[in-house]
């Protein structure tokens, strides 16, 4: 599934520029480590951290979208950093299990 | 199959989550990096010898190894304390000029770190870092970028590099967010 | 900021939904959970965690524990099969928070929960997990020639972590007899030896690769009472046959491979039933 397609029927609001990249899977976590050692190329990733190093973790195994949960703010220096590298923040006032489900509706494994 | 001949297909094994942690020597202002597995470490200061050890930071991490499905070639990496990405903010640096370069072919340069004090501890090898590198490209290899990982002796003055290592810091601090 | 939603979930209903394991709180499945929230960052679950909530977290550690309970939470389910240690059982027991383990990660935990109250339909939730049955864990460990004093060592660690993981122990008790009679030969006729286990919810996969001499001829060795033991090894009690006929009668597959001078690989499965 297109990530494109996944922004529209969650109604994702977008915080940087986005490519479009085919989406794999759903990955959850608030931790870089987990992401580092679990985390598949193409997931999306739902986190509540909004640091810069989010970005340096998305980039390390290319993940196709990083969507911050619980409506979280995201610092300016983080949305520069991902739009400087082409990481795609996503955002939704959703909680991570609440969008889990919707992802799953959506037809995502 | 033979370890010499395979071309190797790496994949992460022995993850074992743990803490690193970091030290400072208010006598000789020395910083030490140590990685400490499974259990929060002890907080308070010691004494090593002519060290007089303060822990400066405690953030949450993973060491892990690479091991060949094929061949079975089992690469160690205990001297990895962690990777980082270059975000450039050291312009004298050679890492934000090679950052600078390989930008351009949607090529992102990590800098993989050993532990500290570097003439004290076994640097990561030249070839270990290459495995390393090969490991994240095979993984990511659905991808339209590729990345490029570096020894951290590559950086010109630590004391100016802005980035951060991956790693979990302020997992466990139960203080609510200041803003909200 | 969150969708304000009201859960009711029965506790004994999400550790069916995650085939979970309960550490404490046992008497506390008949209750119901409110509100789900996963999460690993601990100030977070204090700032937006609701009373009466299931915390669902990869953070293994008492903190995770102190939060929940701060927050007011009943209880909390520990996801990709780690296991809470002595301070945080403690913890729980006093302070009457349940506690669940899970070899799932977090979306799959979230999804098998969101399904039980029927939020995602559960064929829905089947299918989209199904795919995901193969996440498979890797373990490597090796083992040095004539070295008794640590003979049994590996077995031993393959059976705690396959113990951890929450595998029916009959199976265990299979890999483990096999995986020690194969260990076994490795101390007494080869140099070293590389081991690999694989499990996954469908089988369980090791490999033991050596250097060695080698087995000039596979099928005198897979013959009952077959041995190359010195007497000093067979006085140990080690040595009493090769071992593969064992190894093969405790495996649902095994395949071996042998090349005189080199070494000799043996591969077990295990199918999880």
């Amino acid at each position: 599934m297109k990530l494109k397609e996944i922004i529209e029927k969650l109604s994702l609001v977008t915080l940087t520029n986005v490519e479009d990249k085919e989406v794999s899977g759903v990955f959850i976590s608030d931790m870089l480590s987990d992401v580092m050692s679990s985390a598949e190329t193409g997931n999306i990733w739902l986190t509540v951290q909004t640091h810069k190093n989010v970005v340096s973790a998305a980039n390390l195994i290319d993940i196709a979208a990083v969507i911050v949960t619980n409506g979280k703010e995201v610092p300016e220096g983080t949305v520069e950093l991902a739009n400087r590298f082409h990481v795609n923040i996503l955002s939704s006032p959703l909680s991570s299990f609440q969008l889990a489900s919707k992802l799953v509706e959506a037809g995502l494994k | 199959m033979k370890e010499e001949t395979c071309s190797h297909t790496w994949e992460m094994v022995n993850v074992q989550s743990g803490y690193i942690v970091t030290e400072n020597c208010f006598r000789c202002n020395k910083t030490a990096t140590s990685f400490s597995a499974g259990e929060w470490p002890p907080m308070e200061e010691y004494r090593e010898g002519e060290h007089f050890w303060n822990i400066m930071e405690v953030a949450q991490t993973i060491r892990f190894d690479l091991t060949c499905k094929a061949c079975g070639k089992l690469v160690p990496l205990n001297e990895l304390a962690g990777l980082m990405m270059c975000t450039g903010c050291d312009p004298k640096c050679p890492v934000d000029t090679l950052m600078k370069e390989m930008e351009k072919s949607r090529i992102w340069v990590f800098v993989a770190f050993g532990f500290f004090p570097v003439d004290e501890r076994t640097q990561l090898s030249q070839e270990k870092i290459a495995i390393l590198e090969e490991y994240f490209n095979q993984r990511r290899k659905s991808s339209s970028s590729t990345i490029r990982i570096v020894s951290s002796e590559k950086i010109d003055d630590i004391s100016r590099c802005f980035a951060e290592m991956i790693r979990d810091v302020g997992m466990l601090s139960l203080t609510p967010p200041a803003t909200e | 900021m969150q969708e304000d939603r009201n859960h009711s979930i029965e506790i004994a209903k999400i550790k069916e939904a995650l085939q979970a394991d309960i550490i404490t709180g046992n008497s506390q499945t008949g209750q119901y959970v409110t509100g789900i929230y996963a999460s690993d960052l601990m100030s977070d679950v204090l700032a937006y965690g609701k009373s009466g909530s299931i915390l669902i977290t990869g953070l293994n550690s008492v903190q995770a524990a102190i939060s929940a309970y701060m927050a007011e939470f009943k209880g909390i389910v520990f996801i990709r099969s780690k296991i809470p240690d002595q301070d945080i059982r403690k913890f729980a027991e006093e302070k009457g928070l349940f506690i669940l383990t899970t070899d799932t990660d977090m979306y799959e935990t979230c999804v098998k929960i969101a399904s039980i109250e029927g939020e995602v339909s559960v064929s829905t939730a089947a299918a989209a997990l199904t795919k995901r049955a193969e996440n498979v864990t890797t373990y490597s460990f090796s083992i040095d020639g004539q070295d008794f004093a640590s003979a049994g060592m590996v077995s031993t660690q393959i059976k705690t972590i396959l113990k951890s993981i929450g595998y029916n122990p009959l199976i265990i008790r299979r890999v483990a007899i096999s995986t020690y009679e194969a260990e076994m030969n490795v101390v007494m006729h080869a140099k070293r030896a590389k081991v690999t286990l694989k499990a996954s919810d469908q089988e369980i996969y090791i490999i033991i690769a050596d250097e060695g001499k080698g087995i000039a001829d596979i099928e005198l060795a897979m013959q009952e009472g077959y041995s190359t033991a010195t007497e000093e090894q067979r006085a140990m009690g080690f040595g009493a046959g090769m071992g593969l006929p064992n190894i093969r009668r405790n495996s649902d597959k095994m395949n071996i491979e042998s090349k005189v001078n080199e070494g000799t690989t043996i591969e077990t499965m295990f199918f999880v039933k």
